[in-house]
C-alpha cells in the first residue's frame, strides 16, 4: 500500500478550533488502521496539546490578539500515525514541566501533559524559551 | 455543548449535558455549578450521559465544582456510562474524588445518604455542643 501523505491544519489560536482538529485525527486515525479507542486517545492527547499552547504560548498582554496560528501535522506511517502540534511562541523549558508531568496531578491544573503521556504511545515535546513548542505524539496501530 | 440546570428540590441540582465538554464549552458547565451554589444547591448531579468528549480542562471544572460543593458541606456526584470518559477520569485517579457512578439510581443514592450522613453529623455536633 503506498503511504498516506502528510496533512498539515493551521488553526488560530482560539479553543473553538479545537474540534476541528478532532475531526481530522479522527479521518486520518481511521485511514492508517487505528481502532476507534486508539483514536479516541488521540483526540485527547491532541486537543491537551493545543489546549496548551493556547493557555501558555504566548504571554498574558498578548493573550488577546494572537495572530499566530497553531500548525497541526498528521503524519501517516505504516503502523502508525504521529501528529506533531507547533507554535512559535514564548517556549519553556521542557524538563521541568516533563518532570512534573510524570506524577500524577491532584490538582484541578496541570493535567494536560499527563494525559498526553498516558494516551499517546509515544511523546516528544520540544521546547526552549523564545523558541516556540512542537508536541510529537505517536499513536501505533494495534494491527 | 447543550447544557440544561434543573433545581430538584430544595436541596438537589441537576447539570444534563451534551456535546463535547472542551476548552471552548467547559466555561459554560463552571458558570452553571457556581450558580447552582449561589442558590444554596450544594448537592449537584453532572448527568454526563450525552457528553461524547471530556478533557482535562472540562475534568478541572468538575473537580473545581466538586471542591467549592464540598466547602459548602455539600457534593457532587457524575453519572457517566461512555468507556472514553470513564478512561480519563481512571487514568487521572478522578473517579471517587468526582463520585462517578454508571448508573443514575447509583448517583442519586450515593448523594441521598452523603446528605443523611451530613444533617446526622451536624445534629449531633449540635447536641454536643
Amino acid at each position: 500500500m503506498a503511504e498516506a501523505p502528510e496533512v498539515e491544519l493551521r488553526i488560530p489560536c482560539d479553543p473553538q478550533y479545537i474540534s476541528v482538529v478532532r475531526l481530522v485525527v479522527a479521518g486520518i486515525g481511521a485511514r492508517v488502521g487505528l481502532t476507534v479507542d486508539q483514536i479516541d486517545d488521540m483526540k485527547v492527547a491532541v486537543s491537551e496539546a493545543c489546549t496548551n499552547t493556547i493557555d501558555h504560548a504566548f504571554p498574558p498582554d498578548e493573550s488577546a490578539s494572537k495572530p499566530v496560528p497553531i500548525t497541526i501535522r498528521f503524519v501517516p506511517r505504516e503502523g502508525e500515525l504521529r501528529i506533531e502540534v507547533e507554535d512559535v511562541g514564548q517556549g519553556f523549558e521542557p524538563d521541568r514541566v516533563i518532570a512534573e508531568s510524570r506524577e500524577q496531578p491532584s490538582v484541578e491544573g496541570g493535567l494536560g501533559l499527563y494525559l498526553i503521556r498516558q494516551l499517546a504511545d509515544s511523546v516528544d515535546v520540544q521546547s526552549a524559551p523564545g523558541s516556540g513548542t512542537k508536541v510529537i505524539m505517536t499513536k501505533r496501530s494495534a494491527r | 455543548m447543550k447544557l440544561q440546570t434543573e433545581a430538584e428540590q430544595e436541596w438537589l441540582a441537576v447539570v444534563s449535558l451534551g456535546g463535547e465538554l472542551d476548552a471552548y464549552a467547559a466555561p459554560e458547565l463552571r458558570d452553571a455549578l457556581l450558580q447552582a451554589l449561589e442558590q444554596d444547591l450544594v448537592w449537584i448531579l453532572v448527568d454526563l450521559g450525552e457528553v461524547e468528549y471530556i478533557d482535562s480542562v472540562g475534568l478541572g471544572i468538575l473537580i473545581g465544582g466538586a471542591k467549592r460543593a464540598n466547602e459548602h458541606d455539600g457534593e457532587l456526584a457524575v453519572i457517566c456510562q461512555r468507556p472514553n470518559l470513564l478512561k480519563i477520569f481512571d487514568i487521572t485517579g478522578t473517579r471517587e474524588l468526582l463520585n462517578v457512578c454508571e448508573e443514575e439510581s447509583q448517583a442519586r443514592e450515593l448523594l441521598e445518604q452523603r446528605r443523611g450522613a451530613t444533617a446526622s453529623g451536624q445534629e449531633g455536633g449540635q447536641e454536643d455542643g
